[in-house]
């Protein structure tokens, strides 16, 4: 199944995907081709509605194409079922949100072991805990999302995708919800582990300085890639 | 999966359901209620039958009288058969009898259950008096219930007459040991002494008297009672003797119980599918918050069956929960029951806990749960982990239920029915009730589509809260589909309940043929007959009497079989049970006509042949030919079934399921039994006089007044439909816990519109209108359709099973509409209420 170069994380070919019926039917991809090297960071920017987050969440397998051929860390991901997906995403694929979703009745320490516990990983908390404590939250393990800031939830969230080692890490607007000071905080914080695990990073941004941090920035416009290199 | 991963995952999935329920019960309250008060009904009743049950076993004894109890009607045993009774321990001798007990001054009299006992009575239990005495009545003494004192306005120490002799009645009966083990009778208990019967005169050739042997068996232990009893069947085959032993102290009664409690069960069913709409609803709106946390579940790796397994363990947490508040309910109720019917039926006194009587409730309950959950929790799972980046922006994007989860959910419902069916005596009925809910049901959701498309396509109206109402009702995420399904089914059954009820009541009351007999009149001896008929005539001119002979027989066998053995086709077991009045008629007796077969010509002295009734006949699986042996006064004859009768029984005349060729019982001793049919005595107003003169000229007669007797069936249907309408309202209390729950989910928009239209310039009291239209519309809707499938399941069983005539309720329905009405708006209005009156922008803010 390796179908490509040991230096690619991300090989998206030609990537056509329709969404909605009827009236509300829309051509959100339309022919994507990019190519992603590993341990790179790669931010997606373009205008509302422009398709950068289905591109995303295409690449994290959460959205099936209609044409096309997704290969995600050597595994072409395209017609995997939808539990194939899921236990793919569990150990390939970490990613951050905009809004932290972190399940509220657990805590800090149980929200970032639970992609380690669903994919049977034997020391998930001791692992979680190490994890929390690499974001700076060592004093909130037994914290409910409830009583964390929003910087710390996303620091938590951030715990959580990186916990299972995931060869990408995906990132929807991680400092959306986030004052200035506390999102270049989760930003600083984001890139350096990045940069220390060796993780392929794919974030989707409006933040222009945000995307600029990365190695590359693939603007997409009406579902196209307008150019590949910034 | 390999069985260890999958058990790996269920544990994890309990490890991850164990987390979420931190958050508490939440959102579960209906959930639980529901739950429970379906559980607590079905494992109350259950329990309370049991208990009763219980009572008459641990009682056996007390409620026998004795050890083994033999009994004869109209006749005493033989000094053989008494001598082989003594050989095996001590024997008490009982008369039971109906009679008249009369004042002296013969200004009043009613019916008495006479029993008149030796010095040995009773073997077992005591027998208390109010004069502190027990069994020490003389031959000039007599004891009654306290009713009877009441109804002829008597005292201790007051003066009697019975039969032909007075009696100083001289103390209340307190305690009866054996009461409950006797049928239930038309009056008040009257006691006296074997002497004291003797002396009334009411002991005739014929006369309809039953004589009891009980024995107390001196080693009394199960295998000696058993032995003794078939080496008592073994050397008197003939005797024609019933005989009962302590472990089976009151067959009829256990047999009413369970059947009641059957019923019952099915009532409480009814409650817990209600409550099913409740845990549907409230499974769906928790679901519905957790959509993120699924959808964050699955971004992380979840499968969909982790996602299923992880909601399925919560639920069935809840349900845990549910079903246990609820056996704790139903415990309790034995503890209860045996203070409510102590003075009714042997509730048993020892430990309450019966947990074979629990577990149809805990199997209905974990079944509902599933049910009403498998297909919101299927749909669940669904749940597409791209929500977290869009919310269903191009539109419902949830899926269907994978076929596993179809299947799944069939399966349940399959379990459900067959065990519902399985656990009753009578499957017919519980088929039809199961029938009738899955046809309720599916009626309903056609309902709440039919008033959806009304409302869509109702014409324009000016009034705008009306047109804001009617828009409410077919808009997408209406209340409609549950009010309707929540309501409905528990108003339609508390409709069919109180319509039965209803109707026969008033078949009782009311509907009493016009040529409904006025009197019946028992033991009128052999030689009385013609100077009987020739007073009722001088006392009642335009009377009409008729008489027949009566005697008492015991069916031995049908067909060669023996009865016992005897299986029945479809019901007709009560004419197997104990004895039977049976005459013999020249001709085809009134109030029946021949359907099949010939009568038998006028003088006929062939080989004995009867006549059966074509309804009982049926039910047996009886032919035209076929034999049928019936023991009369210790003689068994065989008699061949010569014709069929339709017998008309609502008519309440007199009427036989067997009538005899009159050359059967030629010489036998027999008393009549006649009626008199007097529209004067209707009103009542001569009925003492008629008595009164009677009474003087053949005091051993025993006069039964209908309407008296209908009284005391009256109350007996009275006590039932109590305990009915008890159960009922468990059904009526889930629905409106239900209704209240999805009202409160509907609370949400319903704040959003007041609020929007209030800052578009609506006033409080447009609003008010508006939200009262809406609920009254759909409270309206649903107690018409409870009217119609109530009624419509009430006829079923009044005319189809009963064979009565049915008559509308009008008073339910309006009941119905009322209730419906009330709760509609009333609990909708209470989630409101408060809003109206705020002001908008904070509202807006939040929302």
């Amino acid at each position: 199944m390796l179908t490509q170069s040991p230096k690619q994380a991300i090989k998206l070919e030609n990537l056509q995907l329709t969404l909605g019926q009827d009236a509300s039917r829309v051509h959100v991809l339309k022919g994507i081709d990019l190519d992603i090297d590993a341990g790179t960071s790669t931010g997606i920017v373009g205008p509302s509605g422009s398709g950068k987050s289905t591109l995303l969440m295409v690449i994290a397998g959460l959205e099936r194409i209609d044409e096309g051929k997704i290969t995600i860390a050597n595994v072409d991901i395209t017609n995997l079922g939808e539990d194939e997906l899921a236990a793919f995403r569990g150990k390939n694929v970490g990613i951050v949100f905009q809004s932290f979703h972190l399940i509220p009745n657990m805590t800090a320490l149980e929200n970032v072991a639970v992609p380690l516990e669903l994919t049977g990983t034997p020391n998930a908390l001791e692992i979680a805990e190490d994890e929390l404590k690499a974001v700076g939250l060592g004093e909130r393990l037994n914290h409910y999302p409830g009583q964390l800031s929003g910087g710390e939830q996303q620091r938590v969230a951030l715990a959580r995708a990186l916990a299972p080692s995931p060869a990408v890490l995906i990132a929807d607007e991680p400092t959306g919800n986030l004052d200035g000071e506390t999102g270049k905080q989760v930003t600083n914080l984001l890139f350096e582990r990045q940069r220390e695990k060796g993780l392929t990073l794919v974030l989707v941004t409006h933040d222009l300085a945000l995307a600029r941090r990365c190695d590359r920035t693939i603007p997409v416009r009406s579902g196209k890639i307008e150019t590949t290199d910034a | 999966m390999p069985e260890q991963a999958q058990n790996a995952n269920l544990r994890l999935a309990l490890q991850f359901a164990l987390r979420e329920l931190r958050g508490g019960l939440r959102g579960f309250y209906i959930f639980l209620g529901c739950i429970a008060l379906g559980v607590a009904a079905i494992g109350g009743v259950n329990s309370v039958a049991q208990s009763i049950t219980n009572g008459i076993a641990s009682e056996g004894q007390a409620i026998l009288g004795g050890d083994l109890s033999f009994s004869l009607a109209q006749r005493e045993i033989t000094a053989e058969q008494i001598a082989f009774l003594k050989s095996q321990g001590e024997v008490t001798k009982l008369i039971t009898m109906r009679g008249m007990a009369r004042l002296p001054d013969g200004s009043d009299q009613t019916l008495v259950e006479i029993k008149a006992i030796d010095e040995v009575y009773p073997h077992y239990g005591s027998f208390d008096l109010s004069d502190n005495r027990s069994n020490s009545l003389k031959d000039n003494e007599v004891a009654a219930e306290p009713l009877l004192l009441e109804r002829l306005g008597l005292k201790p120490g007051d003066r009697l007459e019975i039969g032909s002799s007075i009696f100083n009645l001289v103390a209340e009966i307190e305690r009866e040991p054996d009461k409950v083990g006797d049928n239930i009778g038309f009056g008040p208990r009257l006691m006296m002494s074997l002497d004291g019967l003797a002396k009334t005169g009411l002991i005739q050739p014929g006369s309809l008297l039953r004589y009891h042997y009980k024995v107390k068996v001196d080693d009394p232990t199960q295998a000696r009672i058993a032995a003794v009893s078939a080496s008592a069947k073994e050397a008197f085959p003939d005797s024609g003797w019933r005989i009962r032993s302590r472990e089976n102290a009151a067959p009829a009664l256990t047999r009413s119980v369970e059947r009641f409690s059957q019923f019952l069960t099915l009532v409480g069913l009814t409650s817990l599918i209600v409550g099913g709409v409740g845990v549907a609803n409230a499974t769906r709106a928790f679901l519905e918050t957790k959509r993120p946390v699924i959808a964050s579940l699955k971004s992380l790796g979840a499968s969909g069956s982790f996602i299923f397994k992880l909601y399925m363990v919560q639920i069935l947490i809840m349900a845990a929960l549910g079903i246990t508040l609820g056996l704790i309910l139903a415990v309790m109720m034995p503890y209860g029951a045996r203070y409510a019917l102590s003075d009714l039926l042997p509730v048993s006194d020892g430990a309450q806990f019966f947990p074979a009587a629990l577990a149809p409730g805990i199997l209905y309950g974990v079944l509902t749960t599933l049910i009403f959950s498998i297909w919101p929790l299927a749909v669940s799972q669904e749940t597409k982990p791209t929500e977290l980046f869009r919310a269903s922006t191009y539109g419902e994007n949830r899926g269907r239920p994978k076929r596993v989860y179809v299947l799944a959910l069939l399966f349940c419902v399959a379990t459900l029915i067959t065990s519902a069916i399985y656990f009753s005596d009578n499957r017919f009925i519980s088929l039809v009730f199961v029938g009738a809910t899955i046809f309720a049901f599916v009626m309903l959701k056609l309902v709440a589509v039919a008033i959806q498309f009304l409302a869509k396509n109702a014409p324009s109206v000016r009034s705008t809260p009306l047109k804001m109402a009617i828009a409410n009702i077919h808009r997408p995420g209406a209340l409609t589909a549950s009010v309707t399904l929540s309501l409905g089914l528990g108003l339609a059954l508390l409709v069919a309940l109180a319509t039965i009820d209803g109707n026969l009541r008033s078949q009782i009351e009311n509907n009493l043929p016009e040529d409904a007999p006025d009197f019946f009149f028992v033991d009128i001896q052999n030689d009385e007959i013609e100077p009987f008929r020739s007073k009722l005539l001088e006392i009642a001119p335009q009377g009409k009497i008729i008489s027949v002979p009566m005697l008492r027989g015991r069916v031995v066998s049908l067909k060669g079989i023996p009865s016992e053995d005897y299986k029945t086709v479809s019901g007709g077991e009560w004419v197997l049970q104990g004895d039977r009045g049976i005459t013999y008629a020249k001709r085809i007796p009134e109030n029946s006509t021949l359907s099949q077969g010939e009568w038998w010509p006028e003088g006929y002295s062939g080989p004995p042949l009867v006549s059966v009734s074509a309804e009982e006949a049926g039910e047996l699986g009886l032919d035209i030919g076929d034999d049928i042996t019936i023991n009369v006064l210790g003689r068994n004859i065989t008699a061949k079934i010569q014709s069929f009768r339709e017998v008309q029984w609502e008519t309440l005349g007199i009427n036989f399921v067997f009538v005899f060729s009159p050359n059967t019982f030629a010489g036998a001793p027999h008393a009549h039994l006649a009626t008199l049919t007097t529209n004067d005595a209707k009103n009542g107003n001569s009925d003492g006089t008629l008595l009164k003169e009677l009474a003087r000229t053949f005091p051993a007669v025993t006069a039964v007044r209908i309407r008296d007797a209908l009284e005391t069936v009256n109350g007996l249907i009275s006590q039932l439909s109590n305990a009915i309408r008890a159960a009922a309202s468990v059904a009526l209390l889930s629905s409106v816990l239900v209704l209240a729950g999805a009202l409160a989910a509907g609370n949400r928009e319903r704040v959003h519109d007041a609020v929007v239209l209030k800052t578009l310039g609506a006033t409080r009291g447009t609003l008010m209108r508006m939200l009262v239209l809406e609920y009254g519309l759909l409270g309206f809707s649903t107690a018409i359709f409870a009217i119609l499938a109530g009624s419509l399941a009430a006829w079923f069983v009044i005319s189809i099973i009963m064979n009565f005539t049915f008559v509308i309720q009008p008073t339910i329905a309006l009941t119905t509409v009322a209730t419906a009405l009330l709760f509609t708006i009333v609990l909708g209005l209470l989630g409101t209420w408060q809003i109206l009156g705020q002001k908008a922008a904070p509202i807006l803010r939040e929302l």
